[in-house]
């Protein structure tokens, strides 16, 4: 794989090698034996696999933001079903961070937008604590611990301490965490920190998962490593999963369908749909149809690129 | 569990410098001690600028009780003023990050009242509390608030608003975010001034005392220096000081069990 070419590794470097080691160890034994946790809710429990006709979880309509004088997004449409991963590429600053931040309930698009949540229409205010966002940075919690961090969306709907801290032990082992419960962020590498915040993430159960860029500070090894475990930890929990990436090749692999936006003012300008067979191992990359898919997405994605390089650029 | 459980249950605390950085000080101290009294007496400087150590120490062994009392009692007026001044200094915080409008009113006024000088305030005070413990335990906490308002807002402006972002989309209400985030985000900076208050508290009851009272560091320091007793201000201080140092150890050392992470961000 090439993902490396673009990874701005300041903090993935830190531990790489201990990452993967304890990754490979656990990928070892979760493909057979880990057994579902029960405390797991399976709310998306409908597959993707009873077709098209299927009611979408979220869908956008005539989604446009601006702030100020910068048009950020401009009739945007999206619509997403259940259980499915999409993966979103597009240039820098075309608005993906911000279509993340509407999903979220953390802005509110311009008026004049659908926005619709299990077919009910919502504001995006009413989207606070319906989605479980991981933004592009892991925002750890210096002062709480592994554990303690990954429980903090539990604890603020109220789940007791008690309970919270034992549905996160259970899962620890899943994310390769298992041993590191009571360490604290800044004795953790990049990778595990990153472990960290997409437990988080997973712990918060909501319908949708919003996920920023997730391996985007990582380096190559470590992120290969990480996108193997996630397609595994997906499939086993079977969320609706919305990826940010810059990289092709990782939206192509982790990916159902790959959305390409338009340089800013951002809109879908391609709707890409991946049907490699899965599970999908590590060599699907230098598959033909990989490489034919990653050509039609390249150019398309070089193509804005070049216009925001240009806009910029004046 | 794995191999990956054992190296992260094994990584090192560290412990045996603990020992040796306690009694270091002390050396140095004894140290320092034993010099000033060796200088005191090769160079023959008379009591009445600079007493022997020894001396000192004499004079407060001599009437422990007097000085014991005394330490005891501005205790607890520094203790009771720095308590309500901290506690007094963060709620003024949260109430300015809070509401920003109140703080563009009173903040002001905050600083403006600052720059009274505590003697000509303490006069007030003790006009309007009499000769209590109450009237020295409130200059102290007049003077310790502020620091402590101004370092709070500071860790407060620290915080990432990513961070915020984070909380609200997982429902977070406000006092959700101040209790797990605003106020332990801020712990380094308080802890900065708690430091701070806690010497300007003392300063505040010894002023206090100055007013009138009849026990107290204070008053000590007053009826040695009205009998010309050298040694005896000298004790004073000696004790004062000893007062002071230990106020800022216990804060300091709750401080390195509380902020453990070292403000790292
Ligand atoms: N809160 C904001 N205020 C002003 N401009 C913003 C804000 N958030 C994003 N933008 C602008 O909107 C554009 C899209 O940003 P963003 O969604 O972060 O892009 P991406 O994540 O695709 O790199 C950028 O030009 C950015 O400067
Ligand atoms: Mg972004």
């Amino acid at each position: 794989m090439t993902q490396g070419t673009m990874a701005l590794s300041d903090e993935g470097s830190r531990g790489a090698a201990a990452d993967a080691t304890g990754l490979i160890d656990r990928l070892g034994f979760s493909s057979g034996k880990v057994t579902m946790s029960t405390n797991v809710k399976l709310e998306a429990v409908e597959p993707a696999v009873t077709g098209e006709g299927e009611k979408p979880l979220i869908e956008l309509r005539n989604v446009s933001k601006t702030f100020g004088a910068v048009k950020a997004l401009s009739d945007l449409e999206v619509s997403i079903r259940p259980g499915e991963l999409v993966t979103v590429v597009g240039p820098s600053g075309c608005g993906k961070s911000t279509l993340f931040n509407i999903l979220a309930g953390l802005e509110e698009p311009d008026p004049g937008n659908v926005l619709r949540l299990k077919g009910v229409s919502s504001t995006a205010s009413d989207l606070l604590g319906k989605v479980s966002f991981m933004p592009q940075r892991d925002l750890l919690l210096p002062w709480r611990n592994v554990i303690d961090n990954a429980i903090l969306a539990l604890e603020i709907e109220g789940m007791p301490r008690s309970e919270a801290r034992r549905q996160a032990m259970e899962m620890l082992p899943e994310f390769g965490l298992a041993g590191f419960e009571a360490q604290y962020p800044n004795q953790l590498s990049g990778g595990m920190r990153q472990r960290v915040a997409l437990m988080r993430t997973f712990l918060f159960k909501r319908d949708l998962m919003l996920l920023d860029e997730p391996f985007g500070a990582l380096d190559a090894l470590t992120r290969t490593m990480m996108q193997r475990w996630l397609l595994d930890v997906w499939q086993k929990h079977k969320r609706t999963v919305l990826f940010i990436t810059h990289d092709v090749d990782e939206a192509i692999f982790l990916g159902d369908r790959v959305l390409v936006m338009t340089a800013r003012p951002g809109r879908i300008k391609l709707e890409q749909v991946v049907d490699l067979p899965r599970p999908r191992k590590a060599d699907i990359v230098t598959s033909p149809e990989f490489i034919a898919l990653k050509k039609t997405l390249l150019e398309a994605i070089e193509e804005e690129s070049m216009k925001s390089f240009q806009v910029s650029g004046h | 569990m794995t191999g990956v459980s054992t190296s992260a249950a094994t990584l090192p605390v560290a412990s045996t410098g603990r020992v040796h950085a306690a009694v270091k000080p002390v050396l140095w101290l004894a140290l320092g001690l034993l010099a000033i009294e060796v200088l005191v007496m090769a160079l023959e400087i008379r009591p009445y600028y600079l007493p022997r150590p020894s001396a000192i120490a004499a004079n407060i062994m001599a009437t422990p009780g007097a000085y014991l009392a005394g330490l005891w009692r501005t205790f607890l007026e520094t203790a009771l003023g720095f308590v309500a001044g901290s506690l007094f200094g963060v709620l003024m915080a949260v109430i300015f990050h809070r509401w920003v409008t109140l703080r563009e009113l009173f903040f002001p006024l905050f600083v403006v009242s600052q720059t009274i000088p505590v003697i000509a305030f303490g006069a007030v005070v003790v006009l309007w509390f009499g000769n209590t413990l109450f009237a020295k335990a409130v200059i102290s906490f007049y003077i310790s608030f502020l620091p402590v308002t101004v370092n709070t807002l500071l860790g407060f402006s620290s915080v990432d608003p990513r961070q915020v972002q984070l909380m609200r989309s997982f429902g977070a209400n406000d006092v959700q975010i101040l209790r797990r985030l605003y106020l332990p985000a801020a712990l380094p900076q308080l802890f900065v001034a708690l430091k701070l208050a806690s010497s300007l508290a003392l300063v505040g009851a010894i002023v206090g005392e100055w007013f009138g009272d009849t026990t107290g560091l204070g008053v000590l320091l007053l009826q040695a220096m009205y009998n010309e007793n050298v040694v005896g201000i000298w004790a004073t201080i000696v004790v004062s000081a000893c007062l002071g140092m230990g106020l800022y150890s216990l804060v300091s050392l709750a401080e390195r069990k509380i902020v453990f992470w070292g403000g790292e961000q």
